[in-house]
């Protein structure tokens, strides 16, 4: 057997790794944090306090946290999958005792110096689980019925200990987007048709057991009739509409925003800044803005397709797709087209948690890009003894 | 590229699922740029008008602040209708055009349109500016006039502060004033912080105002409301839950209508307490006791000024004339001035003599004057007042007698008999900026020489000025009636100033006696009466209604050493001097003279003469608070509804 192998395959030195960095990444989301500073700017009344200056200072923070992320070798995150995957678990499970309550809902834990909310991290830790769980996995048992339970599992116990808190939001998204890495792993259509109706019969009768709180309910569907109740759930949904509708093609302009600065909306600076945005800047601007998260969705997409190995190829795609689904969930809400879920615009809305598992996902992405040729995440001798 | 069987089927089934995520993004992005596009070409006409009609706000309400009054329940500090008028420089459009218009109705001068035009380019085109604050209601009524013609102008009714007492009540109840980046950083919630910011809220800066400023604050309320784009209020959705709540009341225990006399005594300078003066204006001060309870029925100090005036923001030159005036108008003289008490603390040394074991019967003949140390010590009566025993000393205020006494007094017994009677302590009444005053001991003596050893031993000599109330001793008029009601009733009276709070009446105090012989205090009380209605010293200050007896005691305080003609060598007399070298006039009295029920100090600055000027005016404060009586009569208790808790309705004119 030839064991005359490009070094590529088995990793690089950290000079390489530098060399191989994806600077269209980087300049993407650069792009997209610069228009959040703007906007909180603005949201402040034209001042860096409370938040535009930290947001920066987050971003440098977390840019840094993506480049570590990046130049760790893609076989030692494979290696780190599960034990990451079930620290961050850990850490989920400590939140009803050590956690902070914030709105109504306890979701902060404090590790040393630093608050985090666990359910973002799990975000990104649930995908590295089932990208190493089927990079492992022979094809035709993908769809075995008995191989799904073990990622059903992974999905499930966070799931439930996100919508216990309550954050029905990230709840649904972290479900929707293990299950991405469940569609991409090549589950067939057929098992998937079967679960989405199980899916739907259980919600229904989660709903009618009394599993969700009327508040709940009632933003889910508000958004399908937000003139029901105009001071009430869908009281939020029509003031953003009314703000960005009011911005017209080109906007108020940067600080002229009328409707924003009025202080309708009680979380203008974190899941309703889309639209402080979309008055001041108009369509165009976020059309501008839509099309930047699409790009960074796309060169995702690109290094996924270019992996060569199955984890990587996962890895890189799934959070892809989460952070679209984010940014389709947020813009889709304030525009009246999504419920109204607590749902971060990465990037742009104001949080440190947020800001940093965005990062680091795409540190992930970026590990994935630079050791694109290695197949089978293994050493080379380990590959020279087979 | 070396890809196992599996491994090239599962790569092929990832490519098409990526592929069919992609393709579903791309299509979802579409539709969200599609709808953008609706809402916000297609629809924009709409929602622009929306957004006209339709900014929701919330507005907070200020809290009204809590009623000051006065022992029988009328007000001295309050809130009156204030009449704004604001601008939208939105709205206005052309903001020169409305200036110009209202600058004459308001006299407005180029100083305060500079600071509109400033205030305008600083803020966001739609927040009100304020043009003008407390109009008067023809002026009021004449930009509401004009309104209709001038769009963004807008006229407003809020709440603001108002001193009915104006001067006379300047010093207890205090005033409030804008809050300023301090205050900002000491609000402990963010709530408080916000109420703090609103145009127009106001903080106790000074008396009762400030020491109560929390409790008279109230909680803020808050409203929604939807106004349109000229900042017309089209709807209020009131927050039931969120009411404002006014602040509670604050009863005193001083009487505003004595108050208000008493500071046109204190102030006359056409009265027969001038004669030995140029007609100098007054700077004086009196505090009247209820000496059974303590109250403070009266708390004057003249001249002050109008706590009006700083609620609305006082102007630079009078803030400068207050300051500099000779006559102290920013002083609260009754707990802030310090003087020496003269010989209204020969009470004091009569009562340290007899605990000395010196009878009140022990004789000393004056003849004028007394060597001691090589030194002749002046009684102020040259001629001498001849042989006198202790009542007829206090009668005739004879300086020799109390030098005698003082030979035989330890300092330190002297200092203690002081403040027994409540001399150089401080009296907490809830007014801030009360002074201690000085009674002199060993112990005070080292404490205040500590860097220089040299200078710490007491000398006998100084004994001798600190009993007749000279020396470094020195008192405030508060302590002068603390000290008047406890000899009057031999209790331990402690004065206060506020008796409603908390929505209680405070408990009538009930005094100990004083820890002593209270016998002691037959012959200073005797002496008293004798100074006035004996002809002693304060002869003319006697009340015409016998049961009116007043007792008393002179005091003339030097205020430099004396001063002599430099070529005939004789004395000055006060009258003579500037008016700042003068002497201090002090006069202490309690009345009836058998049943004590109010004791009174006078203290009149550079009033040369305690019983030519302080006396008589003591006198008539006296008659004054005699004549009303106001111990006997019931005191005010505030009942649910007494007070408004809302201003009349908020009044909106639409420009």
């Amino acid at each position: 057997m030839s064991i005359i192998l490009p070094d590529r395959r088995y990793g690089l030195g950290l000079l390489d790794a530098w060399r191989e960095i994806n600077w269209p990444l980087i300049m993407l989301l650069s792009l997209i944090a610069g228009a959040g500073v703007a906007t909180l700017y603005s949201v402040a009344g034209g001042s860096w306090s409370p938040w535009a200056a930290n947001h920066i200072l987050r971003y440098v923070i977390a840019l840094m946290a993506l480049f570590v992320c990046g130049f760790v070798p893609l076989r030692y995150w494979l290696a780190l999958a599960y034990p990451a995957y079930f620290f961050v678990l850990f850490l989920l499970l400590l939140v009803p005792f050590i956690g902070e309550v914030s709105m109504g809902a306890q979701r902060w834990i404090t590790l040393g110096a630093v608050r985090v909310q666990p359910s973002e991290l799990m975000k990104v830790a649930l995908i590295l689980a089932l990208a190493r769980y089927y990079h492992g996995l022979e094809f035709k048992r993908v769809s075995n019925p008995i191989f799904l339970v073990p990622p059903l599992l992974l999905i499930a116990m966070p799931v439930v200990l996100i919508f216990k808190q309550p954050d029905l939001g990230t709840a649904l998204m972290v479900a929707a987007s293990g299950f991405a890495v469940i569609l991409l792993a090549g589950l067939s259509w057929r098992v998937t048709i079967v679960g989405v109706i199980a899916a739907f019969v259980g919600a229904v009768t989660a709903i009618k057991m009394g599993l969700l709180k009327a508040y709940q309910i009632k933003r889910l569907t508000a958004f399908m009739d937000p003139d029901s109740d105009p001071l009430g759930s869908g009281y939020h949904l029509t003031q953003s509409k009314i703000a960005l509708g009011s911005g017209g093609l080109a906007g108020k302009g940067f600080m002229e925003g009328t409707q924003s600065q009025l202080q309708f909306l009680p979380e203008k600076h974190t899941d309703f800044i889309f639209t402080i945005f979309g008055e001041e800047f108009g369509f165009i601007g976020a059309m501008v803005l839509l099309a930047l998260y699409f790009a960074v969705f796309i060169t995702a997409a690109n290094i996924a397709m270019q992996a060569k190995s199955h984890f990587g190829r996962l890895l890189a795609m799934g959070l892809a797709v989460s952070f679209i689904l984010y940014v389709l969930i947020n813009t889709g809400m304030v525009m009246g087209l999504a419920p109204v879920v607590g749902v971060p615009l990465p990037l742009v809305s104001y949080g440190g948690t947020v800001m940093l598992t965005v990062m680091i996902s795409f540190g992930l992405v970026m590990s994935t890009w630079i050791n694109r040729d290695q197949d089978t995440l293994r050493t080379a001798s380990t590959v020279s003894s087979l | 590229m070396r890809l196992e069987p599996f491994d090239t089927q599962r790569h092929m089934v990832f490519s098409r699922r990526a592929t069919v995520f992609g393709g579903g993004a791309s299509l979802l992005f579409l539709g969200l740029g599609a709808r953008l596009y609706q809402l916000q070409i297609n629809d924009h006409d709409n929602y622009q008008a929306l957004a006209e009609d339709n900014r929701f706000n919330q507005k907070i309400i200020m809290p009204l602040r809590g009623e000051i009054f006065d022992r029988f329940g009328k007000a001295v500090a309050t809130s009156r209708q204030n009449f704004q008028v604001l601008m939208v420089p939105e709205d206005a459009g052309d903001v020169e055009r409305v200036l110009r218009e209202v600058a004459d109705v308001l006299g407005l001068d180029q100083k305060e349109l500079a600071r509109i035009r400033k205030e305008a380019a600083r803020q966001r085109s739609f927040t009100p500016v304020s043009i003008a604050d407390n109009i008067s209601w023809d002026q009021f009524a004449r930009i509401n006039f004009l309104a209709p013609r001038l769009p963004g102008l807008r006229s407003e009714v809020a709440a603001t502060r108002d001193y009915p007492l104006a001067d006379s009540g300047a010093f207890v109840v205090g005033y409030v004033g804008a809050p300023n980046e301090r205050d900002l950083e000491q609000a402990t919630s963010d709530e408080t912080k916000l109420l703090l910011r609103q145009p127009g809220f106001r903080i106790g800066r000074a008396g009762i105002e400030r020491r109560f400023d929390e409790k008279l604050r109230g909680e803020a309320g808050s409203v929604t409301v939807q106004i349109n784009a000229h900042g017309r209020v089209i709807e209020e959705y009131p927050n039931l839950a969120d009411q404002p709540v006014q602040g509670q009341p604050i009863g005193l225990t001083i009487d505003a209508e004595l108050q208000e006399q008493v500071s046109k005594i204190l102030a006359a300078t056409n009265d027969d307490a001038n004669r030995n003066t140029d007609h100098h204006e007054m700077s004086a001060s009196a505090v009247v006791m209820d000496v059974h309870n303590g109250d403070i029925l009266v708390y004057a100090s003249v001249p002050a000024f109008d706590p009006n005036e700083f609620n609305v923001g006082i102007r630079q030159a009078r803030w400068k004339e207050l300051n500099e005036s000779e006559l102290k108008p920013l002083l609260n003289k009754p707990i802030g001035g310090a003087y020496p008490p003269g010989s209204t603390f020969k009470l004091i040394t009569a009562i340290a003599a007899q605990e000395a074991g010196i009878e009140p019967a022990h004789k000393v003949t004056c003849r004028g004057s007394l060597w001691y140390g090589g030194v002749e010590f002046n009684c102020w009566k040259k001629e001498g007042h001849g042989r006198l025993d202790m009542r007829g000393a206090i009668k005739q205020s004879c300086d020799v007698y109390f030098w005698d006494l003082a030979q035989r007094i330890d300092i330190d017994k002297l200092a203690e008999v002081a403040r027994r009677f409540g001399l150089g302590t401080i009296h907490d009444i809830g007014l801030g900026g009360q002074v201690a005053g000085t009674v002199p001991s060993r112990e005070w003596k080292k404490k205040y020489y500590r860097s220089n050893p040299a200078q710490q031993t007491w000398f006998p000599g100084e004994t001798l000025s600190v009993a007749i109330g000279q020396g470094a001793l020195t008192t405030t008029p508060l302590q002068l009636a603390v000290m008047t009601s406890r000899l009057a009733t031999g209790r331990e009276v402690h004065p206060r100033l506020v008796r409603y709070l908390d929505g209680a009446s405070q408990p009538v105090p009930n005094f100990a006696p004083l820890p002593m012989d209270l016998q002691e205090l037959d012959v200073v009380r005797s002496g008293m009466d004798a100074v006035v209605n004996e002809w002693g010293t304060a002869a003319r200050s006697r009340l015409e209604n016998p049961e009116w007896r007043m007792a008393g005691k002179t005091g003339t305080s030097q205020v430099r050493s004396l001063q002599y003609d430099p070529v005939t060598g004789r004395r000055l007399k006060n009258y003579e001097l500037p008016w700042k070298e003068r002497d201090h006039a002090l006069f202490v009295s309690y009345a009836p003279y058998e049943n004590p029920r109010y004791a009174c100090a006078v203290v009149v600055e550079h009033g040369s003469s305690g019983s030519g000027t302080a006396g008589p005016k003591a006198r008539d404060i006296m008659r004054a608070v005699l004549t009303k009586d106001p111990a006997k009569i019931a005191t005010y208790v505030p009942k649910p509804g007494d007070f408004k808790t809302v201003l009349d309705k908020r009044q909106r004119r639409e420009g």
